[in-house]
């Protein structure tokens, strides 16, 4: 069974906002979700060498995800592959998981009274395909790829490059790794 | 810049105010009925607080997204809000049987026995709807406000604090048959006001030093900011402080004037802690982005939606 996991290397991001778009698109959410921000952050550095950081955030998939034990319905799911999704038919939208969140990765949708989130795009995934974000980004920052797999370019990444985790220290082991400057 | 997150909404707080209280009063009619007997708590109290935990569950009910699928919530048993849905239920169910109690013209009324167990299952469902947002609360690491063991005591205390207040109140509409725990109650929510006085500031001085720079930061609007006149000045002094000589004074006003500071000043504490919680471990970047989203009342967005 594969782990899927994505490698973000915001030293090729140039906040340029592709993948949040391309995202809103692909799952034609309406105008008030965003699914995959990217934040800015800086100037960082000392003059004449600053630089303007982009961080782009999603769903981390973590491997002990909060948002999945505190959703009364079982509504909130994880896959054997490690994908976190919400079955829209059972969600009630109560919010638990929205409040539990470390990441801010969970979004009320108030047309449909549900809570929605990134799924690793999992209807591109079974037709072979990556996410609709990593398809997108020009700069090749977005990496995704099966972190059980030792021939892949996530697995490399993870074990060779000095990868870091979003908040650690709540224990829920994020499958959304970093590379930072 | 605030930043805009969807969080739980005023209702939420209503209901924890309500369900709270109404655990809170199956408590101490509970606990009466099992170590004095019956005819000492007063029937309007026996049939509202059952009535108060439903009316925190018609606003859980309807703070949902989807509120006609609510029989969901009651499908996870590893979920806190499903066995605080599951645990209000019988609140309800018990509570409304212990009232019936109270009605001599109903063939059960002295069937002793079951009524003290039914007053103990009322002890054990009040108590945990009097806990469970605390708990609730308590285990959200990433709000700062909220995380950690505190909020479960100060929810049990302010429910214990309310439900003794509603009691006392019910008392001078309708006495019980027996007047000495009439007489108790305004000690005991004076003793339980001090208790919380002294574990709110105790919690905020905890908050402000002890822990992480984050729990400092997510407290500093009620010690001096934004919430701070409401804290100090409102839910402290006005809530806790002068309730406490109010109900010391054996006078009918003092009692329902302190009676009624109290209540105002649990509801103020659960809506401004549920807003609190707005506070989250923000990411990298992640506070000014949000603050740049439109809230929802732009003209812009007014003009696009409408098309």
């Amino acid at each position: 069974m594969a782990r899927y996991a994505m490698v973000l290397d915001t030293r090729r991001c140039i906040g340029c906002h592709s993948c949040t778009v391309a995202c809103k698109v692909h799952n034609d959410l309406p105008v008030d979700m965003i699914y995959n921000p990217v934040t800015t952050v800086g100037p960082v550095g000392v003059f004449p060498h600053v630089h303007m950081e982009f961080i782009p955030l999603l769903c981390m998939h973590c491997a002990n995800p909060p948002c999945v034990e505190c959703c009364p319905t079982t509504a909130s799911q994880q896959r054997e592959d490690g994908i976190v999704w919400v079955d829209e038919n059972k969600c009630v939208g109560c919010k638990a998981c929205v409040m539990a969140c470390p990441y801010g990765a969970r979004i009320p949708n108030h047309e449909k009274g549900v809570v929605q989130k990134c799924d690793f795009c999992k209807d591109r995934l079974v037709l072979g395909k990556e996410p609709y974000c990593v398809a997108t980004c020009h700069q090749r920052a977005r990496i995704f790829g099966d972190l059980d797999d030792e021939s892949s370019e996530v697995y490399r990444l993870v074990n060779q490059e000095n990868v870091v985790r979003l908040l650690p220290e709540l224990g829920t082991e994020p499958y959304v790794f970093y590379i930072m400057d | 810049m605030k930043p805009k997150e969807d969080i739980w909404g005023w209702m939420l707080a209503v209901d924890f105010f309500f369900a709270g209280m109404g655990g809170g009063m199956l408590v101490i009619i509970g606990v009466v009925e099992m170590f004095l007997g019956e005819g000492r708590t007063s029937l309007i109290a026996n049939f509202i607080a059952p009535l108060f935990v439903a009316l925190g569950a018609l606003l859980l009910i309807l703070e949902l997204g989807r509120p006609f699928q609510a029989w969901r919530v009651f499908l996870n048993p590893k979920a806190i809000l499903t066995i605080g849905a599951w645990c209000m239920l019988m609140a309800i169910g018990f509570g409304l049987i212990y009232a019936t109690f109270g009605i001599k013209a109903l063939p059960w009324s002295g069937w002793v026995v079951i009524r003290k167990l039914v007053a103990v299952f009322c002890v054990i469902f009040g108590l945990v709807v009097a806990t469970y947002p605390g708990v609730l609360l308590g285990r959200h690491k990433s709000r700062p406000f909220w995380t950690g063991f505190g909020m479960v005591t100060l929810f049990l205390t302010s429910s214990l604090v309310t439900g003794s207040s509603a009691h006392l109140l019910c008392n001078l509409i309708l006495p019980p048959a027996k007047l000495e725990i009439s007489t108790i109650l305004p000690y005991l929510a004076a003793g339980l006001l001090a208790f919380q006085l002294i574990f709110w500031i105790l919690y905020m001085w905890m908050k402000k030093t002890g822990t992480t720079d984050r729990e400092a930061q997510a407290i500093q609007s009620w010690i001096n900011g934004d919430a701070s006149i409401g804290f100090w000045g409102g839910f402290l002094f006005a809530g806790s402080l002068i309730p406490i000589v109010l109900l010391l004074i054996p006078s009918a006003i003092s009692y329902l004037i302190g009676v009624i500071l109290v209540l105002l000043a649990g509801l103020w504490m659960r809506i401004n802690v549920i807003h609190a919680g707005k506070t989250r471990t923000w990411l990298p970047g992640e506070e000014r982005y949000r603050g740049r989203l439109p809230l929802g009342d732009e003209a812009f967005l007014k003009a696009w939606l409408k098309d």
